[in-house]
């Protein structure tokens, strides 16, 4: 990989050799031991890991458990308004037996009267009443997404903590398939499958929809076999009370999701049987962005943070030591190689290719590079229909979509580029949404 | 020098040394002052609210201190507002004066007679106390919930049900019902209000009913309740074994329904059975007995009997009988029934069918002030028994206010209406030259019928139009 990112990064010698006899079969022999080395590999342990996942669902007899914790389902809420009783009909709805509590925590209550609205005129109904139980929680000054999980972990008293959004909602099995990994005391936290609700609402959506099936449905299933989740959604995860409270909490910044996710891992290295199972039969349906714009602008927050995490947060935790070498190395590679590296180098190439070759060379080496992305993209949507998802009939409508999607990714890969220069120069992790600036400032910088 | 007697209820409460004005008398206990065998005039209750509740309770009961004034030296608990004067009203003065009045109009009630029996002496107890009433008290403990307290320690020899003793009254007149304070139903067997409302099986009327969430798979249509369609951990509708994952888009709650353990039956709305926890009893929530919670005063015709005398056994209604004095709902009926004769018969016969004649004493007021209570009332009984002389067999009358009367007259033309009038104005004016200087003047207004009967009229809007001439 060494030679290969030297070369890459030697732009005046591979100008003149490009701009040779040989200049097309050059960048092809660099294309391609980079897909082969990079994307093929992490496919392969997707893939293999798919089959082995569905080898064991379809030999394992049906299981049975009287492991019937109480679940707190911490659900934070903002400005969605009439949409949270959405979320929380779907939770009362749930068919595990044992306790639910349902604690939404309304974060600037003050200014969101018509969720907090929304969140009070919640009634139960009358057959919920016996295990179901709704506290609202009204956090009139606003405080971001960290503090609003604290206030919900403080008052919460489930054995098991699920930190949920407050615009998704929730097949009905999903309380019972998350619970059940549970009962394994090795599992510290169980990431959940998440699945675009708005689907049809315009093509943005629709991509999405492809995008989540393959990266987080069919992907993180894979993952998880050998323990590799990268990441437990903010949307959608739940965790051992103990270990949130061994932790601390949630810890201020954006993308608290994937901070957790890492704070945990770096006690993989000392503690090698603990594991974060991905359930893909626990699923919830978030809203996505409906326009390209709104779309760009939520990767924008999303791959910056990335990188203030890696990079900056945890530089010190991506260690071989804390979180053992399995994880270590897919952080790096899944982690630091294609989410940060990967942009500058698809960017960097597209440009070369460009300027470089001609025209006529452009395309047929763009249309090249689009066959096989869109084989093997095909190939994978494939096994994930036939394989993972629990709703084929409904997934089977995106096959249009596919064609469209190396596009978009290619797209939106570029725009990573831009997104991490954009955290790299302007600290743009500091500006987030996620949490006012009055909480932001005083927290610790790195 | 009126003898008052200061009960101190609790021994952490000290009398007062003197009250000015009146003689002090200071008891520990209520023992020692129902053991004196010289009653006390005035009666101060002091201690904590419920003893002095307790204390009125058996004041009341005994007959020395049935009608006195009872005063508590503090606010006290329903039972004290029910049973006694109220709070002291201040100093020894303001007592003696209370006293005083109180002394004054007892020789008015019944001419001078002492009361005799439950009756009066509920009467007199009214009427000792202007614009006083009967209060009931709530007590979640007895099975009607409300009592009447000074009913039941005046009649506690006789065992009486009080609130049926207050109908009664009602009916003779005598009281009439004050403000509405509660309305409650009891169960008809035993009149008890503790009862327990239970939603039951429609078809057996057994308790043992339970909801039934039912569901509606969107895939095939099918709607059956929730039990069939778990299996394990999911929702597997029975019919086309499609997996339902998601309330609203792969199915619904299209009805909650309750289902009886009994017998099985299937319903949307349970019936709703009354058991009396008392008698056990069961019934319909519509075949209670409503029953209002009101308190009751002295009505105008019950002061006018205190006043004018009770007669023997409390035959005041006999008195009244020989007016014909009726009340106001049985004289509105006897008016519209003549008024739908007339209306039917009267053009064809000829001959008048009846006449209303009402009758206002202008003055009354001014004449109790002129002449003093006991000659106005003279006076009063003079018209009245003028009055009596007048009507014949077949008229009718009724009381409007303290100072109207209502006459209705069959078979009476104009002119035999003129008659009337004349009568009775020749009668008063033999009684005010034996009166003297002072002047009882009346005020007529008459209607015939049918000449005088308007458009849609009927007895109560007659009355009020002519009352309205009267004033």
């Amino acid at each position: 990989m060494e030679p290969v990112l030297e070369q890459a990064l030697n732009l005046p010698l591979l100008l003149e050799q490009l701009r040779g006899e040989d200049g097309l079969a050059l960048l092809l022999l660099q294309l391609f031991p980079l897909f082969l080395v990079v994307e093929l590999p992490l496919t392969l342990v997707v893939v293999l890991g798919v089959l082995r996942w569905w080898i064991r669902e379809q030999t394992l007899p049906p299981r049975r458990s009287l492991y019937r914790p109480r679940v707190s389902c911490l659900i934070t809420c903002y400005s969605e308004g009439a949409d949270v009783r959405k979320t929380l009909e779907t939770l009362c709805e749930q068919t595990y037996p044992g306790e639910i509590e349902l604690i939404p925590v309304v974060d600037g209550a003050a200014a969101n009267q018509h969720t907090l609205a929304a969140v009070r005129g919640f009634e139960l109904r009358e057959e919920w009443r016996r295990t179901r139980r709704v506290r609202p929680i009204a956090k009139w000054q606003r405080g971001g997404r960290v503090s609003s999980l604290n206030a919900g972990l403080s008052m919460s008293t489930g054995s098991i903590v699920m930190a949920l959004d407050g615009d998704t909602s929730f097949d009905n099995t999903m309380v019972s398939a998350m619970v059940r990994h549970f009962e394994d005391p090795n599992v510290p936290a169980v990431a959940g499958s998440l699945r675009i609700r708005n689907t049809w609402t315009s093509l943005a959506t629709a991509l999405q929809a492809v995008e989540y099936l393959i990266s987080i449905q069919m992907a993180k299933t894979g993952l998880s076999e050998w323990n590799l989740v990268n990441n437990i959604s903010g949307a959608f995860g739940a965790f051992r009370r103990e270990i949130i409270e061994q932790l601390g909490g949630w810890d201020t910044h954006s993308a608290e999701d994937l901070d957790i996710t890492l704070r945990i891992k770096s006690y993989f290295g000392r503690h090698r049987q603990l594991r974060i199972p991905f359930e893909p039969r626990a699923i919830g349906h978030t809203d996505g962005p409906t326009s390209m714009v709104g779309l760009l602008k939520q990767r924008l927050r999303w791959d910056g943070d990335l990188l203030f995490l890696y990079a900056r947060k945890h530089s010190g935790s991506i260690a071989p030591r804390l979180m053992g070498w399995p994880n270590f190395l897919m952080t790096v590679i899944s982690g630091l190689f294609i989410q940060v590296v990967l942009p500058f180098i698809i960017v960097g190439y597209t440009a070369i290719t460009a300027i470089t070759l001609p025209w006529p060379t452009v395309l047929a080496l763009s249309v090249l590079v689009y066959v096989v992305y869109l084989v093997v993209l095909s190939l994978q949507f494939l096994l994930m229909l036939l394989l993972v998802s629990e709703r084929p009939q409904q997934d089977v409508k995106l096959l249009p979509i596919l064609p469209l999607f190396p596009i978009a990714m290619l797209l939106i890969r570029c725009w990573s580029a831009v997104a991490i220069l954009n955290e790299l120069w302007r600290r743009s992790h500091e500006e987030s949404s996620m949490a006012p600036w009055w909480v932001l400032r005083r927290a610790t910088r790195f | 020098m009126a003898r008052l007697g200061w009960v101190s209820l609790s021994p952490a409460l000290a009398p007062p040394g003197s009250v000015e004005g009146l003689e002090l008398n200071t008891f520990p206990s209520l023992e020692a002052l129902l053991e004196q065998p010289q009653g006390c005039d005035v009666v101060v209750l002091d201690g904590p609210p419920e003893a002095m509740g307790t204390a009125a309770r058996r004041l009341r009961a005994d007959h020395r201190y049935q009608l006195g004034l009872i005063y508590t030296s503090r606010a006290g608990d329903p039972w004290c507002a029910a049973l006694c004067d109220g709070e002291l009203p201040g100093d020894g003065a303001a007592i003696a004066t209370a006293w005083q009045q109180w002394q004054e109009r007892q020789p008015l009630f019944n001419r001078g007679q002492a009361p005799e029996g439950v009756d009066q002496s509920l009467l007199c107890w009214l009427w000792q106390r202007p614009g006083a009433a009967i209060q009931p008290v709530r007590d979640p403990g007895h099975a009607q919930i409300y009592r009447y307290p000074l009913v039941e320690a005046i009649t506690a020899d006789e065992r009486l049900n009080s609130d049926g003793w207050l109908r009664q009254k009602e009916q003779e007149n005598l009281l009439e019902g004050g403000d509405l304070i509660d309305r409650i139903r009891q169960c008809p067997a035993c009149s008890s209000s503790r009862l327990n409302y239970v939603d039951v099986c429609p078809e057996c009327h057994g308790l043992d009913i339970v909801r039934q969430p039912s569901l509606h798979c969107f895939v095939c249509g099918h709607v059956a309740p929730q039990q069939n369609f778990l299996k394990g951990d999911a929702l597997v509708c029975p019919n086309c074994l499609s997996q339902l994952r998601h309330i609203g888009s792969d199915y619904d709650r299209p009805l909650e329904n309750y289902r009886c353990r009994g017998c099985g039956a299937f319903f949307v709305d349970a019936d709703v059975d009354v058991r009396c926890l008392d008698c056990c009893d069961v019934n319909q929530p519509n075949d209670l007995r409503v029953r209002e919670i009101r308190s009751f005063r002295l009505s105008e015709a019950g002061a006018l009997a205190c006043r004018q005398g009770l007669g023997d056994n409390g035959a005041i209604g006999s008195y009244f009988r020989r007016l014909k004095l009726m009340d106001r709902g049985d004289f509105l009926k006897a008016l519209d029934w003549q008024m739908a004769i007339a209306r039917r018969y009267g053009r064809s016969s000829g001959s008048a069918i009846a006449a209303l004649l009402g009758v206002r004493i202008e003055n009354i007021e001014q004449l109790f002030v002129d002449v003093g209570e006991a000659r106005a009332t003279a006076m009063l009984e003079g018209l009245l028994e003028r009055l009596q002389q007048i009507i014949r067999d077949t008229d009718r009358c009724m009381r409007g206010r303290e100072d109207t009367l209502w006459l209705l007259l069959p078979h009476t033309s104009a002119r035999g209406l003129d008659r009337v009038r004349e009568r009775l104005q020749e009668g008063l004016e033999r009684i005010q030259s034996s009166a003297g200087a002072a002047e009882l003047s009346l005020k007529f207004v008459g209607c015939v019928l049918p000449e005088q009967i308007q458009d849609d009229e009927n007895a109560a809007l007659m009355l009020a139009r002519l009352a309205g001439d009267l004033r």
